[in-house]
């Protein structure tokens, strides 16, 4: 059963891009920390990518050209990011990108793609200076992934609207820009929802036992504690705080959106809450369909950054078919796919989905909570601005 | 003061955790002058090899832990028929033995992440590059607060079975036949071998104990901090490993396991006394100090006794 999303971006194709592409290939290209530590989220994003490509084939393409992407892992490196980067769009010629996985490669990865006017659009980056205020032009960047300075706030003023914390400790590893931007927005964000912040704990991603950490942070006695970071150190730092004898509430950011995280937290991680770009148990058509079709092919559940490289692959489609490529001018094709992605409205497994003139998200945000068993329970939702 | 037992407690814990790793280390370069970079992933694949047994074939944690200590003494074989001993024929210098390894610890960790369901290797690991933990329940993990410092039963165990087997290990070592051929290899191979030692099975045997070692401690390590993944050796373990036995004196058993302790209090007294940013930082200028002032190391007199 192909999405009705996918048909109807590829019916819109066929009256639009004239017969020119019949017959031709749309190559596209990603690079995703497939290696690593990123590896957790760059696996997920690998299997949608393939997922979404299929069903588009199945379904005609887009007005007759099929389209490809060639994925390369960046091992979570940023300077590998890079070089594949370069690599795809001088080497493979691809007409648009998706990616890096983390933001941390993206400083990297971004000013390549940038610089080689090819549009490259983040799917999980959510660090600060991504698009918009970039230290470079990134006129040829966007992101579908909603950003920690979105996601946090909203995160932080659902939950003290209802239980009105006083006090919070933050816990993130200062070797990573994804986490020290979320523990930015957090230290912007406490004051003004009258929370005291006692006390700021850094370490490093590679610390072995986060336990003198969690004691420093305990014995604060807060009443939240927020945690922005990926991988494992969210669930470590929930089981020892838990064990530690904390009773209170954890809150993070998008390293805790993900079906991996909420299982190794288990029942310590029960009630964390988050705020996220995606929610799976939304009903409406782009979700349900997605959520169909990634099970029927994978025998698994998605996640968030499943559902946000799917869409990536939707938006790259939907603005290759408005953009009226030529397949012959490479650098004008580039151009034309960058201009018509600044036009971009959709129905996405994310909900309805658009960029902001800075290229950014325009979703609504979805507020969720560990369900202690490796999901998630939908808290509430926010609509954008 | 209940924060600082509590931390106190902490760096102990961890102390045992790099002591133990770290023993493996020593015993190998005590006998072959050889760093053997892939202990780290040897490390990891005890701790994964449980993993799987208890979590994806039902199998009890106590019958499951035994076996991937084997297996991970089986690795050791690995390591010394595939990476060092052709390098030895050739009298190769041990700068190439450590590349030997490296090029394996990548090659199993590269293994581990790279297994997905429905893989080759789904058997033995599905979670790709996840971090997962062992199922509730696996092993009783009751937590004790005594005076307002919380003690887990598993960091408990940890910390009794560190310090038996180390007793244990530096009984062999010293009072067995088996490890005075060791220390006799440790201190001259040719002189060994002159002597009736049959050094290649010394070495092998280093090796098995070494990498069971290892597998062990990645065991504990799973059990007791939550976290399997195909980088719990490589990233959270190797450099302090490398710490500790520069700490306690190259090669030296005593030293490594003095070391351990030494350098996980140093951690957290360093997290005490200048806050969390400088830990880490911390912890290794008093190894460059220990460099500068006493390459011998901590126990180390004029010349360090080898294992």
């Amino acid at each position: 059963m192909v999405g009705v999303a996918v048909a109807a971006l590829v019916a819109t194709a066929c009256g639009s891009s004239g017969s020119s592409y019949k017959g031709k290939t749309l190559q596209f290209g990603a690079v995703f920390s497939l290696t690593g530590p990123g590896g957790v989220y760059g696996a997920q994003q690998k299997l949608a990518v393939e997922l979404a490509t299929e069903v588009i084939n199945r379904k005609g393409g887009v007005d007759g050209a099929k389209i490809a992407f060639r994925i390369e892992d960046d091992a979570s490196d940023k300077q590998q990011s890079a070089q594949v980067t370069q690599r795809l769009i001088q080497e493979q010629r691809v007409v648009g990108l998706l990616g890096p996985t983390l933001s941390n490669s993206a400083v990297a990865a971004h000013p390549i793609a940038d610089r080689l006017k090819t549009p490259m659009l983040a799917v999980s980056t959510t660090g600060f200076n991504i698009v918009g205020t970039c230290p470079y032009s990134c006129t040829y960047i966007f992101r579908d992934s909603l950003g920690e300075a979105s996601a946090i706030p909203a995160n932080i003023k659902t939950y003290a609207d209802k239980a009105h914390p006083k006090t919070a400790v933050l816990l993130f590893p200062n070797d990573d820009k994804f986490s020290a931007d979320g523990a930015q927005v957090v230290r912007d964000n406490v004051a003004k929802n009258n929370i005291e912040l006692l006390d700021s704990i850094q370490f490093t991603k590679a610390e072995a036992d986060l336990s003198p950490y969690v004691t420093k942070a305990v014995q604060r006695n807060p009443d939240v504690i927020f945690i922005t970071s990926l991988g494992a150190i969210p669930s470590k730092i929930m089981i020892e705080a838990r064990r530690q004898g904390f009773t209170g509430q954890f809150l993070g950011g998008n390293g805790f959106n993900t079906a991996a995280v909420s299982k190794a937290a288990g029942d310590a991680g029960k009630g964390a809450q988050s705020g996220s770009a995606w929610y799976s148990g939304n009903d409406f058509k782009a979700n349900a369909e997605f959520i169909r079709a990634y099970k029927a092919k994978f025998n698994a559940d998605p996640d968030q950054f499943a559902a946000q490289a799917y869409t990536g692959v939707l938006i790259l489609v939907d603005s290759a078919k408005r953009a009226k490529l030529t397949f012959k001018d490479q650098a004008g094709d580039r151009r034309r796919l960058r201009d018509a992605m600044e036009k971009t409205s959709i129905d996405s497994p994310l909900g309805p989905f658009q960029f902001t003139k800075q290229h950014d998200v325009d979703q609504p945000i979805w507020i969720i909570a560990m369900d202690g068993r490796g999901g998630f329970s939908l808290v509430s939702s926010l609509n954008p601005g | 003061m209940r924060s600082f037992t509590q931390q106190l407690l902490n760096g102990i814990f961890i102390g045992s955790i790099y002591a133990l790793f770290a023993l493996g280390y020593t015993l190998v370069f005590g006998v072959l002058d050889v760093l053997n970079l892939a202990h780290s992933a040897v490390f990891m694949i005890g701790a994964v090899v449980a993993y799987s047994l208890v979590a994806l074939h039902g199998w009890s944690f106590w019958v499951a832990a035994p076996a991937a200590i084997a297996v991970a003494g089986a690795l050791g074989l690995v390591i010394e028929y595939v990476a060092l001993r052709p390098l030895r024929r050739r009298n190769a210098p041990p700068l190439a033995a450590m590349i030997t390894t490296i090029a394996l610890a990548l090659i199993l960790v590269a293994l581990v992440e790279q297994a997905k369901p429905g893989g080759a290797l789904a058997w033995l690991w599905r979670d790709g590059a996840n971090s997962v933990k062992f199922p509730p329940h696996t092993v009783p993990n009751d937590t004790f607060h005594v005076g307002g410092v919380t003690l887990t039963a598993s960091k408990l165990a940890i910390l009794v079975i560190s310090v038996i087997l180390m007793a244990a290990l530096g009984y062999l070592v010293r009072r067995t036949s088996a490890g005075r051929s060791l220390r006799a290899v440790a201190e001259n191979a040719r002189a060994a071998r002159l002597l009736g030692v049959n050094v290649n099975r010394v070495i092998t045997r280093t090796l098995v104990a070494s990498s069971a070692l290892a597998g062990l401690a990645g065991i504990l390590f799973g059990v007791a901090l939550s976290d399997i993944s195909p980088y719990i050796g490589r990233d959270q373990v190797e450099l302090r490993g490398l710490a500790v036995i520069v700490l306690g004196g190259m090669g030296s058993v005593t030293g490594t396991i003095v070391g351990g302790y030494v350098l996980g209090i140093v951690e957290v007294m360093a997290l005490l006394a200048f806050g969390t940013n400088v830990r880490a930082g911390v912890a290794f200028l008093a190894l460059f100090l220990m460099l500068v002032l006493r390459p011998q190391g901590l126990l180390g007199g004029a010349a360090v006794e080898r294992v």
